[in-house]
């Protein structure tokens, strides 16, 4: 088998199509890196800038008092930029970098006075409409792997076993008693090293060009998930070959085989992703925007009307107390409502986005552009994960403020206005920090299913070459 | 000669898997692919028309007319050709407001929200994508055995043996392989413009029957670009294998690689920053300058004071801002009163009010208008420039100028919607003619409705025609013509290089 796998490499190594690989990938991998170090420093300024900037807006309000703390809220809070983007985009242009943790949507005069509190709101990423450039695909390493590589993986196979069934070789191969596994695994192992020559050449060149920049850095974890990244290209790779090798056994001629690939490669790599979102997206739209905005502002009316209607009842007068507590329990509950109708209008977003997510996984391309997003750090998954990490921040921020309230003893313990709350200004080092923290095993633990898939594709293909083989007459 | 030679070759195409494999995949993506553009163009038109009864809704709530003039706002229908090329029919905004006060452009302009933003992740894809990497590719699988093929099996030599010309062969292959790969071509652009005009909310005239002419026109020089790249690539190289491999890759490099890469390589040609920080300085002078001028207005009128709202205040409310935004060099003087009820101490100073809003009016009008000029040619400088350098840098491959012509053809292209924006401009103007002629900067109802509201019954309506079909193809010339003499190039070089070779 080895021998075979040799022979294979040789004739490979001197054919144009190895140089012609070579100088494509070569040229893909160092622009990816140089656009990389272009954008990435900037990226990573901007965000701390936005952090620094956020940090002192919390110190003001903490030095004023506890109240403008609760009511002005934790304020922009920001996803942090992974550093492995030059392997996946992620869409990253379309998710929203930030989410909203403050917004000063109305304020009442009167007694007292009324300020509404903060609520988690999740916009979206604002599009830029003045966006006059013509569009391109970034080239990142899901482009260059997943459309270029499987291309090229598509062309090394095409032709192996059909082109020695035309010169006459294959029959003087059998006639030695050679198994016919043996070949197929040789032929198999003999392309999947000639790919992988160019492109982990390319590869290294990429990443020493990325990590000897003074500007980025890789850290120990984000090699590790480099190497996950190799290992799902090599699968990735080896669905192809395989692809190719089954196409080329069933088939006579090569130029025939060749067509059927080129064929089935564009549908499934090239049309299937948008395809299948288009007909997804059409399953059930969620509510349209202008409907959410009058909803809002419907409640927000309803429950002020009713709070009027308690505070000035002409019936009853109330204390000071009494008041100061309907007041405060206005204010939570109309915060609280807001932000429930923002969750409920993010969860029918994400659980649209997430049903043409799966369809779409019927390509093998957005199987390994999804693998790839998990274990980069980008994408939809992890802006999923950046969520979480904001809801569960935000219950930490609301419980500090209440626990820092139970604290002093001179205070009302009435939240929502600003004379039932502790007067006291609060130490900035005291509030709880935000951490968008990323943990390698909940990404391995979302992109599983998607490995089991993509290596129950190339298992179920490379059977299938097997089979053709087997059954081959020569 | 050549119509047995034709013949030959159409045979010797027909009968093979690659035509039938054609046909078949290029009508099964065509025309899946134009369902569901029409369905998402169906979802497009139908927020288009909530957003224009919306705007409507909400300037019929607006009892006076300086707080209406906010509202007045202007829809882009979406186009019912961005099927066949998208470019940025959704990408740029499909709103704009026509206020007086200031002179609408794209960098003004808003989009009346999508139902899931997160959806624009996708890429979507419109029928000259699916051209754009098909047809190229079965171009390259006809051609790059045309002449390899006919050396390796040794045909050639038979043929040339009888009094044929050289270039009676090539233009023979040319043709015969040209209509092989027009009949999938046109049977699926056939059956797309049947569903379309079959839809019931799409209706298309006469003008874009024509355009979807032109746009098939296009690809069809487009095909031919790339079955003649291939066919030289055969002629080179003499051994099919060799052949395949080459196109493959020029393919590939053409398609995939170039127009992705080539942005990213070349650095983005910037316009200095003094550009646009004078710009936006000189405009910001108008402004002030207008700013002074009204203030001595109110200081030298009869009345004592230099309030603006002439303390006119019943119930109601009222608010005034001068504003600008350097980063797109808008910059503007608003004000607006929404007064319902009014005392009669106000009365005497109504006069006067009316007075100063009259000036106003006119005055915010010229000054907006000599700044516009200003900021016409600072956007176009600091914006469209670089971005038409880059275009074209896309367009040294064929495949930007096929994607530049059929967006050009289709309306979709930058100039097609600027013309929104004219059109927009064009009506403002119209808008403020009604508002001089009915005297309504000095009515009573521009800052109370007191004495019944303002009537916004008679406004001009606004309707958005599309450029004619002329212009459309004098947009899409310079790129179709290129194509063109591409083609002939490529036809010269090849037959310079068949006449010399050894058979």
């Amino acid at each position: 088998m080895w021998h075979i796998t040799k022979r294979e490499l040789y004739d490979n190594l001197n054919s144009l199509r190895f140089a012609l690989a070579t100088v494509l990938l070569l040229g893909l991998m160092l622009t990816n890196a140089i656009v990389h170090l272009r954008e990435h420093p900037k990226r990573v300024q901007n965000y701390h800038n936005a952090d620094a900037r956020h940090q002192n807006r919390l110190a003001n309000h903490a030095e004023d008092s506890l109240y403008k703390l609760a009511e002005k809220g934790p304020g922009y809070l920001d996803k942090k930029p992974s550093d492995l983007r030059f392997c996946a985009e992620g869409g990253e242009t379309f998710l929203p970098s930030n989410v909203e943790g403050g917004f000063g949507r109305w304020g009442k005069g009167g007694e007292p006075r009324l300020e509404s509190f903060w609520i988690l709101a999740y916009h979206s990423a604002t599009p830029d409409l003045h966006n006059v450039r013509p569009n391109v695909t970034k080239v990142d390493w899901g482009f260059i792997i997943g459309y270029v590589l499987s291309l090229i993986a598509l062309l090394f196979t095409f032709d192996s076993i059909s082109h020695e069934r035309e010169q006459g070789t294959l029959r003087l191969m059998f006639a030695n008693s050679i198994p016919r596994h043996t070949v197929l695994i040789g032929k198999f192992l003999g392309a999947l090293i000639t790919i992988n020559i160019p492109f982990t050449l390319a590869v290294l060149v990429n990443l020493l060009v990325i990590s000897t920049s003074s500007d980025v850095h890789l850290g120990a974890e984000a090699w590790g998930r480099l190497g996950f990244i190799f290992f799902i290209t090599l699968l990735y790779t080896s669905l192809f070959l395989a692809l190719g090798l089954l196409v080329s056994a069933r088939v006579q001629r090569s130029a025939v085989s060749l067509v059927i690939l080129l064929l089935v490669w564009v549908t499934f790599v090239v049309f299937m992703p948008s395809t299948l979102v288009s007909i997804a997206g059409r399953s059930t739209p969620p509510k349209s925007a202008l409907g959410f905005s009058e909803r809002s502002a419907q409640l927000e009316e309803e429950l002020g009307n009713e709070y009027y209607a308690l505070r000035y009842d002409p019936d009853k007068s109330l204390t000071r107390i009494q008041i100061l507590q309907v007041a405060g329990e206005y204010v939570i509950k109309d915060a609280a409502q807001q932000e429930r109708l923002h969750e409920e209008r993010l969860k029918q977003r994400i659980s649209q986005v997430r049903r043409a997510r799966t369809i779409t996984q019927i390509s093998p391309v957005t199987i390994f552009q999804h693998l790839l997003e998990a274990f980069a750090g980008t994408g939809f998954e992890r802006h999923l994960q950046f969520l979480e990490n904001v809801k569960s921040y935000a219950q930490q921020y609301r419980e500090f403020i209440a626990d820092t309230d139970q604290a002093d003893p001179e205070s009302l313990h009435i939240s929502g206005v600003r004379e039932g709350m502790s007067q006291k200004p609060v130490p900035p080092e005291a509030i709880p920090k935000f951490e968008d923290k990323l943990s390698l095993s909940k990404d391995f633990n979302t992109a599983a299913m998607e490995l089991l898939l993509l290596t129950l594709f190339v298992v179920v293909l490379l059977s299938g070459a097997y089979l053709a083989f087997v059954r081959v007459e020569i | 000669m050549l119509t047995t030679l034709i013949r030959r070759e159409l045979l010797d195409n027909l009968m093979t898997f690659r035509f039938a494999a054609a046909v078949f995949i290029i009508l099964l993506l065509v025309v899946a692919n134009t369902v569901v553009l029409i369905k998402d163009y169906e979802q497009r038109l139908a927020s288009h028309h909530a957003a224009v009864k919306m705007h409507q809704r909400q300037l019929q709530e607006k009892k006076t007319y300086s707080a209406g003039t906010e509202k007045l706002v202007v829809d882009r229908t979406p186009n019912p050709l961005s099927i066949f090329n998208v470019g940025f029919d959704k990408q740029l905004g499909n709103e704009v407001g026509i206020s007086h006060t200031f002179v609408p452009s794209l960098w003004d302009a808003g989009m009346h929200g999508s139902d899931n933003p997160f959806m624009d992740m996708f890429a979507s894809i419109d029928i000259v994508f699916i051209f754009k990497v098909i047809l190229s590719l079965l171009a390259l699988i006809f051609a790059y055995d045309t002449l390899a093929g006919e050396y390796e099996r040794g045909t050639l030599r038979l043929v040339l043996t009888s009094h044929v010309r050289r270039g009676h062969i090539l233009l023979a292959k040319y043709i015969s392989a040209m209509l092989c790969l027009l009949v999938p071509l046109l049977m699926s652009l056939l059956l797309s413009v049947i569903l379309l005009t079959t839809t019931t909310f799409i209706s298309l005239n006469t003008d874009d029957f024509l355009r979807i002419g032109g746009i098939i026109f296009t690809t069809v020089v487009y095909l031919s670009v790339f079955y003649l790249i291939g066919m030289l690539i055969s002629v080179v190289t003499r051994r099919t294998s060799t052949a395949l491999m080459l196109s493959m890759f020029v393919w590939g490099f053409l398609v995939l690689v170039y127009p992705n890469m080539i942005l990213a390589v070349v650095s983005r040609p910037e316009a200095p920053q003094e550009r646009s920080a004078s710009a936006f300085n000189q405009i910001e002078q108008m402004w002030e300058e207008f700013d002074r001028d009204r203030k001595h207005f109110l200081a030298t009128d009869a009345l004592p004071g230099e309030d603006w709202h002439f303390k006119i205040m019943g119930s109601g409310w009222y608010g005034a801002y001068l504003w600008g935004n350097p980063g797109r060099l808008s910059y503007t003087y608003k004000s607006k009163m929404e007064v319902d009820t009014l005392s009669e101490k106000a009365e005497p100073r109504i006069p006067h009010a009316q007075n100063y809003f009259d000036f106003l009016g006119t005055e915010v009008v010229g000054t907006a208008d000599r700044t516009w000029f200003i900021r016409k040619s600072a956007l176009e400088d600091i914006f469209i420039q670089p971005a038409n350098v880059e275009r074209l840098y896309l367009k040294l491959s064929p495949v930007g100028l096929y994607d530049a012509a059929t967006q050009a053809w289709a309306g979709t292209d930058l100039l097609g919607v600027r013309d929104f924006f004219d059109a927009a401009r064009r009506h403002r103007q119209r808008v403020i003619d009604y508002f001089y002629d009915e005297e309504i900067f000095r009515s009573r109802q521009w800052f109370s409705s007191d004495k019944g509201a303002a009537d916004w019954s008679n406004l001009p309506q606004f309707s958005f025609q599309r450029v004619d079909v002329n212009t459309n193809a004098k947009r899409a010339l310079p790129d179709v013509c290129l194509l063109f003499m591409i083609n002939v190039a490529l036809f010269i070089v090849i037959f310079l290089i068949f006449i010399k070779s050894e058979v």
